[in-house]
């Protein structure tokens, strides 16, 4: 087992989602409620990283924060920092590549609410940041809880995008994924399984508790409120 | 600290007119489907801004869009039960009714206006999905008068209860309103609903106010023909207005009913609002109906005058029973050819039957005409 790579794998989840959850919330209850026409666009744009194969999506991401882009140079030059084949890079690569499964389930969880539940909350004298937290967000929950572990599970499992942008740098960039591609490429089988089984269990509980936020959990949702 | 609401767009949906609701007094906005009833309600909450309106409870001015004010539906202080109760399902009754409320006192607060509204202590910590219909209901209205609002409104509250919870929850909302000294205004499309619990009907259609007043006032002298068919006048039939009697005494004038041979002249009151010559339709309301002994009323003459009863001769078409009442259906035998429909309790109706022949008393003093084109225009004609 490498602990090392699983650490890393870890924290660079919990970085990825304390980036992700603010802004994808923001995001998904913008496209929830907003009629502008922009709306189609940018919920394309929302989808991409779930159409794109990971390596396109990478080589991207390589080409335009790597040293020689403008982006990359203005980073080294002004803040002396790199953004590629580092844990900064890993970081970027996995905030972009989880921004569909962040925000759309949120989304949806955003557009069950009835409106006139937000409306009742209004009338009531309840301020918008109020309504957010009091209505908005308890009923949406189920959805944000399921982004939250679909997330987690899928930088957990990330490879292509993660191998473009970091490489396989042990403590820096090696996640666990790489570290099973690793693991295989050595021929250490049992070395390999127990990272895999590992990367198994997480994500059949992923699958359960999505499962039970939005089922069990789910007297929240509209379907449920007139018996 | 009555309510005023002047109202007048075109945009997304056309909205126009005028009513008013003293402290107290629970005003109905009745219509038909799509007549704008719940939109005008709604710009009164504040959910909606209207393009010209002026809406004020008061002193307070909560929009005015001469002037460019606009307060928000969050500093209105408006109770408002929502149609289909709009109660949040993840929070308990207590924690709902709560909602509008801060400080420490809240739940003490909550749970008092529950108990006034019947709910009982431990249903409180039941969520809304553990409710009935009629439990949900009160928890809506707890909510809505908890905050001792300035104006409570009602959203067709009672349309989604059955009819044995609607007379409780009737029997609730007329208790309740003893206390409440806020103006009150009901959206229904049941107009039984409305004159059972309003104090006066405000008539919408097609988006505009046609008519306020007492539910008894407009039904015996409807604005126009559109109100007479929105409050459900059945005896309304068409005529022309031949103009004011000069041989009569004043505040009288013929109004000509038929056509050909069989037209009859009556002699009904005169207003002096209409043009003679004028198309008009004209109704009598059902207590300006009875039927009656031959000999009780003056027979059906080309010219009947002056301003009594009229006896017209007709025939039993069909008797319906409707619970208490039985509504008949009359046709008439001489003169215009036309059907009544009058309500009897049952002695009257016990020895009728279809095909009978009886004479139909008709109160022409009790003969209202009107206009017959509808809409904003009308309003400005007639009043």
């Amino acid at each position: 087992m490498d602990w090392q790579a699983l650490t890393l794998s870890l924290e660079l989840a919990f970085a990825t989602l304390l980036i992700l959850l603010p802004s994808g919330l923001w995001l998904a209850r913008w496209l929830a409620r907003t009629r502008s026409r922009a709306r189609a666009w940018i919920e394309a744009t929302v989808v991409l990283p779930l159409v794109l194969p990971p390596t396109v999506l990478g080589y991207y991401l390589l080409m335009s924060l790597g040293g020689h882009s403008p982006i990359g140079r203005w980073a080294s030059e002004t803040l002396g920092i790199t953004l590629t084949f580092n844990f900064l890079g890993l970081l970027i690569a996995s905030v972009v590549f989880n921004i569909p499964f962040m925000v759309q389930p949120i989304q949806r969880s955003f557009e069950s609410i009835p409106h006139n539940l937000i409306e009742a909350s209004v009338v009531s004298g309840l301020s918008s940041w109020a309504t957010f937290w009091r209505v908005e967000l308890p009923l949406a929950w189920p959805g944000v809880l399921s982004a939250l572990v679909l997330t987690f599970v899928h930088t957990l499992g990330e490879f292509g995008v993660v191998l473009m942008m970091g490489g396989n740098i042990p403590g820096e960039t090696r996640t666990i994924a790489i570290a099973i591609y690793d693991r295989v490429q050595a021929f250490d089988l049992s070395g390999a399984n127990r990272m895999s089984l590992l990367l198994l269990v997480f994500s059949v509980l992923a699958i359960v508790v999505s499962l039970v936020a939005s089922g069990r959990l789910a007297p929240n949702s509209r379907a449920r409120q007139h018996p | 600290m009555s309510l005023h609401v002047t109202i007048d767009q075109t945009r997304p949906m056309r909205l126009a007119g005028s009513f008013q609701c003293a402290p107290g007094q629970l005003v109905a906005l009745v219509g038909p489907s799509g007549a704008g009833k719940t939109s005008l309600l709604r710009g009164i909450a504040g959910l909606m801004k209207p393009q010209h309106a002026r809406i004020s409870v008061g002193s307070a001015c909560w929009c005015d869009t001469a002037q460019g004010l606009w307060v928000p539906p969050q500093q209105r202080n408006v109770g408002l039960v929502f149609q289909d109760y709009a109660l949040m399902p993840h929070m308990n009754a207590l924690d709902n009714v709560a909602l509008p409320l801060r400080g420490p006192e809240r739940l003490h607060r909550a749970r008092e206006m529950l108990r006034r509204v019947g709910l009982a202590p431990e249903h409180l910590q039941r969520r809304p999905a553990q409710l009935s219909g009629g439990q949900q209901q009160r928890v809506a209205v707890a909510r809505a008068l908890v905050r001792e609002p300035a104006v409570l409104l009602l959203d067709e509250p009672f349309s989604a209860v059955d009819q044995m919870n609607r007379q409780t929850l009737y029997a609730l909302l007329a208790e309740l309103r003893e206390d409440i000294a806020v103006p009150m205004v009901l959206v229904t499309h049941d107009l039984n609903e409305a004159r059972l619990l309003a104090d006066e009907l405000v008539v919408m259609a097609e988006g505009v106010v046609l008519q306020q007043g007492r539910a008894d006032a407009i039904h015996r002298a409807p604005r126009n023909a559109r109100v007479a068919d929105i409050v459900g006048m059945a005896n309304r039939f068409d005529g022309v207005w031949l103009g004011p009697d000069a041989n009569s005494t004043a505040g009288t004038g013929w109004l000509r009913w038929g056509n050909g041979d069989a037209a009859l002249n009556l002699t009904v009151r005169d207003k002096g609002r209409i043009e003679p010559g004028q198309s008009v339709a004209w109704v009598v309301p059902g207590e300006g109906l009875r039927l009656c002994e031959e000999t009780a009323a003056e027979p059906a003459t080309a010219n009947a005058a002056p301003l009594n009863s009229l006896g017209l001769p007709v025939r039993v078409v069909t008797l319906r029973h409707l619970g208490d009442v039985w509504l008949l259906r009359l046709q008439c035998l001489d003169g215009p050819q036309a059907s009544f429909q009058i309500m009897l309790t049952g002695p009257q109706v016990r020895p009728l039957g279809p095909g009978q022949v009886l004479q139909l008393c008709m109160d022409l003093s009790m003969v209202h005409i009107m206009p017959i084109k509808t809409g904003a225009g009308a309003l400005a004609s007639t009043s």
